[in-house]
Parts: structure tokens; C-alpha cells; sequence
């Protein structure tokens, strides 16, 4: 404060000097803004872990491997969690602040590779050397577009449509594999007075992606879909338009109430028998009683067309690191541990979600589920992450306005679609 | 805040006069120079210049991670052709004259009913004033459970009959601003009745007694004597609506994140979304903006008014 001088020549070099961005942005955009980064221990040398899992059995998970880790005796680190919502906003803000925090969770694919291109990522390749039994897959997504690794994963999961076993035994179903077997199950539901999908649109419209990415992998395949999110094809194509022809067929059969409620009470939908099946990530499962679980089996989207290869959407969760961080070594000392055998482990063991280990010979927790979802993305030829993952953050919206626009409006695909691209257009611009 | 920045300037720029004769009573004292000087610095640093600077970067395109690009008005004919944003601004103006004017009727209404000192009074005051003590998050959390599918408006309709009006009110594009104009009403009916309260209980009660001895009656002395003598609140609680409209934005966050599909956008909502999802600072800063010019243009407006009528 004490440097401050009114005077204008001052004044207005202060102004040219804006785009360096020190106070961020503008007061009237800022007032909506939340607190800023946490505190960073620099003296003390500590590495700081910005952890957006704030999900009571996460967090508890992170701070048990920070504290196995400490006690290891190669480095000392802290975790710090924030609320995933406002760790959403702020990471850049962290990751462009002037004494950024070492170590931050967040998603492997576009949105790191976003970063890189930006040079905010610390190189990890060395940590990567030391991981040899990590699958080609999880290397590829972990490598920025220059070929060298910015990114540590440390879990996947995946999605499906999730069904009661006992309602699906009740009501004489089997899983099916095709599309027009997922068209007759559907209207075996609806005859039997359930809405046969369920979804939860409200205050979560993200989770209609799902069936867009589902449909579009399935139909036109993986890598149109990652194309058209990276901004090489249109979302006005026919090809799109083709896949929400698909998805108007089965539009009759989804659950009118999906449109106000948030994914939980989709879930709790399902669980109470109101809805047959809904399609999920196996996130959903920290919303539902534990008893409940026992009861839950998932089945693998329904094949559309059998000439494109199988893709399934894992999601992978890790690590990447500020390239400002003040201790490289230490950061990649505990990204190497946070990659090991044990501290995956851990992780899983400790939290209630059901996820996978990225590291192939951790175990993952020995239920049905699970040992089925490892197989499905074991056998799947691609991967994708999920709309965002494969696209930006930014992306996100122009996605949800369009797709709770069409599951509204169906007669206006068109329109909506122009639409669509008209504001993906603004946000590859910039 | 920023419509308060000329009235402090004007008052640091006046400083000490070059009238040394009279020192005393024309020089402030110390103490009075650092009540305006401190301040003043403060508010630079933390208001004057940011606002300064969101107008500078309304005229770049930046993502918060490089440097902003300096792109003259190409933000502002971007919002020309905006459909989205027209639809902000058209929602922005319903909710001004909605909740604007219902809470100016409602709160000078009951301001009027529970002015007299009865039995009772005290608790529809305090009833009527709870709702603004909450947090208009945990204001949105009670009225969502009231919207929720099978929820309470839905009980209430099918206990009347009435349940072929039932919709899902929040994700209903017909149906989404109103039902959240409504939980905003709800609360700032509260506070403009506490503001008119506070006004009517300065009126000089020699008023309407001189009033009722000419023979005025009650309607008389409403027009007459009371609404005149509430000038000065009337500019206050106008301030306060404007602003509260224009910058209202965690209630429609939370219940609708403007949506669906931007039917319950307001600008301060799709300033938000442009800036901080989309990524887009430098036109969420032009959005923003456009709010300043807005609510500064209604405010000037009634108080280049209300000074011209004082003089």
C-alpha cells in the first residue's frame, strides 16, 4: 500500500502493466470469485498437495498416504483439500499464481495437455522411467502432444448402465448386448409402470454427456469423437446429427423427473425401484447406502455398430505438478510414490468409492463389480476420458446447454446443433 | 460500491483551500484527512483500480492464463449479435420490474400494516424480517426441497386439486426465472419493509395530526403526507433494489445455474459463466460492464431527479 501513487503517469503505467494480471481479474468479476490459493510452506521445504477430494473418505485417504509418506523419510509433503467446485475455478489461478503449490490432483488427457502447452506443467518423464508396468494406454494419456509426460495417474473408473439385480430378476431381463436389445428391455420397463432410465439433469446436466460420448464412440468412434472435441470437426455434421437420432429413439423411455433432480437422487431413484437402470460413472456409489451396493450390477453400453472398435469411457484421476515448483526432486519423490504399488493401494483400500489403481499390479477391491468393470475396460481398444476430460472445462457448458435443450426439444436437433458449434466456435476461439 | 466512487473523490480532491486567513475553520483538521486519505487508498487499490481494470480487459480476449490480447470492441459487437446474452439482458429487465416492484409493493405494504405499535406486531416483523438474516444459499436449499419433483408445491397443488399445473418448476424453461424471482422476492420483502419502517417511524407525527384536523382521511394522508415525506428513503431503497437486481446471481446460481438451457439467465449469471467456465475473462468483463452501465444509468437517472426537485 505504501508504494501506492495517485499520480496519473504512474496510474497509467499500472494500467499497461494489467496484463500481467497480479490482481487477477477485474473487481466486478472477482466479487463472485472465492478465496485464493491456500498458504504455501516454502521454508520448511514440505511439498504442498492441492487435493479436490473432498469427499469425506477421499480426503481421509489422501491425508493417510501424505502421512505414509512422511513417515518414509524421502520428503515431507502437506495436503491440502479444497472443495472440488472451487478447486475447479481456481486451478488456474493457482497454477499461474507466483508461488504456486507443488503438486495438484486433477484429470489426465486435453485438460492437462491444455496446461502443458501453456509450460505450467512440471516435466515428470523421469518419474514415468520408473514405471514400466504402467499399460500403453495410461502412458499416452499421460504424454503432453511435445511426447514428453506431464501427468501421474493414480485411478480410473468407469461407467455403465447400473441396475438393481433383484428388480432385474423380478421383472424376468437379462443385460442386453445390442442396441435393439436395450430398446426392447426399455419397453419391457415402461410396461411394467417403471421408468426404465433413469438420469439426473438438474444442477448435474453434465451427466447427459455420457450419452453423447457413449453414442458417439459407439457410432461414429473414438477417434471422430476426439476430434470433433478438439475442435476438427463440427458439431453441425451429419454424423452428430446421426447419433441424436439414436438417442431420440430411446428419449420416450427416460425418466421425466431426470430433468430437476441432481444425479444423488437419480440414484437414490434407482435404488428405490423408481427407475430400472441408469447410466453412471461408479462415483454414484458414495450416494448410496453401503447395504445397497451388494444389490448393484452395471452392464457395458449396448453395441450400436459392430464395425467400430469398442471404446469405453475411464475417466483417470492423478497428479500433475507446477513447472514453478520450488523442489522438483521432492515433487517428483512423492509423485513416485504416489504412483507405487502401496500407495494406490492404500487409497483404494481407504476410500468408499469404487475405483480402479492405475498401477496394474495394485489390487483393486475383490468385488463382482469391480472384477466386471476391469475386464470391460481391459478388453475395451480405446479409451476415452469424458466430454470434459477430452475437451476443456470450457467446453463443459456449450455441451450441457445443447443436450438438456434437445432432451427437451427433439424437433429442433437442427437448430440446436448450429447453435452448438456457433458457441464451441467462441470457446476454441477464446 | 463503484456508484459511491465520485462522491469520495470529490471529497479527497478538496483537500486543504489556499485561504490560510481563517485556518481553523476552513483547513480540516489531521484527523479528518486521514478519515478520507486512508480510505480512499484503500478503496483505490481495491476498488477503483480493479474496475478500472475490468474495463481494460473487457477489451481483450484472455483465458486467465496468458497475457490478454488487446482486441478493441470486439467483445461489445460480440454481444450485439449474442442471442444468449439478449436473453440475459430481457430476463435481467423482468427481474428488475418483478422483483423490484413487487418488493417495493409488498415491502412498503407491510411496512404500512405493522408500523402501528399492536400486540403482536413485534413477531410479524420478526417473521417477516427472517427470511433476510439466511444466507441466500441456504435460502435457495430450502426453496429447491419446496420445488423438488413430489416436493411441497407439488403436495400443495395436489391437495387443492390443481395437479395438472404440476411441473418440474426448476427445469422447466416456461417456469424457471419466476420460481426462482420467487424465493428472492420472498427475502427482500423483509428488507424493504425494515428500510420503509425506519422511514415512516421519522415522520413527524404533527403531520397527520395537523392533516387529520384539515379534514384529510386516511388516503389523503397516504398520498398526501406520508409518500412525500419518504423521498429520501425512497432514493435509498431504490439504490439498494437496482443494485440487488443487477448484481443478483447466488440465488439463480444455486437453484438454476441459469438454467435450463439460459432460460433463468440473468447478466450477472452469464457474466459469471463466460468468464469463469467458459474461460472467457475478457468478455465476461465486457458483460460486466454492461451491468455497471446499467445500474449506474438507473441510479444517475432518479437521483439527477430527485436533486432537481430538492433545489
Amino acid at each position: 500500500m505504501s508504494d501506492f501513487d495517485p499520480s496519473r503517469r504512474r496510474f497509467l503505467g499500472h494500467l499497461g502493466l494489467a496484463g500481467v494480471g497480479a490482481l487477477g481479474a477485474s473487481s466486478l468479476l472477482s466479487a463472485c470469485a472465492s478465496s485464493a490459493s491456500g498458504p504455501v510452506d516454502k521454508a520448511s521445504g514440505a511439498i504442498s498437495l492441492q487435493s479436490n477430494l473432498s469427499s469425506p473418505q477421499a480426503k481421509a485417504a489422501m491425508e493417510k498416504i501424505i502421512e505414509n509418506f512422511n513417515k518414509q523419510g524421502s520428503g515431507r509433503a502437506t495436503v491440502n483439500t479444497i472443495a472440488s467446485e472451487t478447486y475447479r475455478t481456481q486451478l488456474p489461478t493457482y497454477l499461474t499464481s507466483a508461488n504456486p503449490p507443488d503438486l495438484y490432483t486433477w484429470y489426465a488427457g486435453s485438460v492437462a495437455n491444455n496446461y502443458a502447452s501453456k509450460n505450467l506443467l512440471l516435466d515428470v518423464s523421469d518419474v514415468w522411467q520408473g514405471l514400466g508396468d504402467y499399460p500403453q494406454s495410461l502412458r499416452n494419456i499421460s504424454t503432453d502432444p511435445t511426447g514428453k509426460q506431464i501427468f501421474v495417474p493414480m485411478t480410473n473408473y468407469w461407467w455403465g448402465f447400473f441396475y438393481r439385480k433383484s428388480n432385474f430378476a423380478k421383472w424376468g431381463v437379462q443385460e442386453p448386448k445390442t442396441w435393439a436389445e436395450f430398446i426392447t428391455l426399455c419397453q419391457t420397463l415402461k410396461s411394467k409402470g417403471v421408468a426404465p432410465i433413469g438420469i439426473g439433469l438438474g444442477d448435474t446436466p453434465w451427466v447427459a454427456s455420457a450419452w453423447f460420448d457413449y453414442l458417439n464412440i459407439r457410432i461414429n468412434g473414438a477417434p471422430f469423437h476426439r476430434e470433433l472435441l478438439a475442435g476438427k470437426q463440427r458439431f453441425d455434421d451429419p454424423k452428430v446429427k446421426a447419433v441424436f437420432a439414436r438417442w431420440r429413439e430411446v428419449l420416450p423411455y427416460f425418466d421425466p423427473k431426470g430433468k430437476a433432480y441432481p444425479f444423488q437422487e437419480a440414484t437414490t431413484a434407482l435404488l428405490a425401484n423408481k427407475t430400472g437402470m441408469f447410466l453412471i460413472g461408479t462415483f454414484f456409489a458414495d450416494a448410496a447406502p453401503k447395504d445397497a451396493l451388494g444389490d448393484l450390477d452395471f452392464f457395458q453400453f449396448p453395441i450400436i455398430d459392430p464395425a467400430v472398435p469398442v471404446a469405453e469411457e475411464a475417466p483417470t484421476d492423478g497428479f500433475f505438478a507446477s513447472a514453478k515448483t520450488a523442489n522438483p526432486a521432492g515433487t517428483k519423490a512423492l509423485l513416485t510414490y504416489l504412483a507405487s504399488v502401496q500407495a494406490q493401494e492404500t487409497y483404494i483400500q481407504s476410500s468408499s468409492g469404487i475405483v480402479l489403481p492405475a498401477h496394474p499390479k495394485a489390487k483393486a477391491a475383490d468385488s463382482p463389480l469391480v472384477v466386471k468393470g476391469k475386464a470391460m475396460l481391459d478388453n475395451a481398444k480405446e479409451l476415452t476420458q469424458f466430454f470434459n476430460r477430452d475437451s476443456s472445462d470450457a467446453l463443459q457448458p456449450t455441451a450441457d446447454t445443447a443436450l438438456t435443450k434437445f432432451i427437451d426439444k427433439p424437433d429442433q436437433i437442427d437448430a440446436i446443433l448450429r447453435e452448438w458449434q456457433t458457441s464451441a466456435e467462441k470457446v476454441f476461439k477464446g | 460500491m463503484s456508484t459511491l466512487a465520485p462522491a469520495t473523490s470529490r471529497t479527497s480532491a478538496a483537500g486543504p483551500t489556499p485561504k490560510q486567513r481563517r485556518r481553523r475553520a476552513n483547513r480540516p483538521s489531521p484527523l479528518l484527512v486521514a478519515f478520507v486519505l486512508v480510505p480512499f487508498a484503500v478503496e483505490s487499490i481495491w476498488v477503483f483500480w480493479p474496475a478500472l481494470q475490468g474495463f481494460y480487459f473487457s477489451l481483450t480476449r484472455w483465458d486467465g492464463l496468458e497475457p490478454p490480447t488487446f482486441i478493441g470492441f470486439g467483445n461489445y459487437t460480440e454481444l450485439a449479435g449474442d442471442a444468449v446474452f439478449r436473453g440475459a439482458l430481457v430476463n435481467t429487465v423482468i427481474w428488475l420490474a418483478l422483483f423490484g416492484g413487487l418488493s417495493v409493493l409488498g415491502g412498503f405494504g407491510m411496512a404500512l400494516l405493522l408500523q402501528r405499535e399492536r400486540r403482536g406486531v413485534g413477531f410479524y416483523r420478526a417473521a417477516l424480517f427472517t427470511p433476510v438474516v439466511f444466507s441466500l444459499v441456504v435460502t435457495a436449499l430450502v426453496w429447491r426441497v419446496f420445488y423438488q419433483p413430489d416436493g411441497l408445491a407439488d403436495q400443495l397443488l395436489r391437495a387443492v386439486g390443481l395437479e395438472q399445473l404440476i411441473r418440474p418448476w426448476l427445469a422447466d424453461p416456461q417456469t424457471a426465472l419466476y420460481a426462482v424471482i420467487l424465493p428472492a422476492l420472498w427475502r427482500q420483502i423483509g428488507y424493504v419493509m425494515v428500510l420503509y419502517l425506519a422511514g415512516l417511524k421519522a415522520i413527524d407525527p404533527a403531520l397527520h395530526e395537523a392533516a387529520r384536523m384539515d379534514g384529510a382521511n386516511a388516503r389523503q394522508r397516504l398520498r398526501h403526507v406520508t409518500i412525500p415525506q419518504l423521498r429520501g428513503v425512497n432514493a435509498v431503497v431504490l439504490s439498494v433494489i437496482v443494485i440487488d437486481s443487477l448484481r443478483s446471481f447466488d440465488i439463480v446460481w444455486a437453484l438454476t445455474h441459469g438454467g435450463p438451457y439460459h432460460s433463468s439467465e440473468l447478466l450477472s449469471t452469464y457474466m459469471y459463466s463466460a468468464a469463469f467456465q467458459s474461460l472467457r475473462l475478457g468478455y465476461g468483463s465486457a458483460i460486466a460492464v454492461v451491468i455497471f452501465i446499467l445500474a449506474l444509468a438507473v441510479i444517475l437517472g432518479y437521483l439527477v431527479r430527485a436533486f432537481r426537485e430538492d433545489a
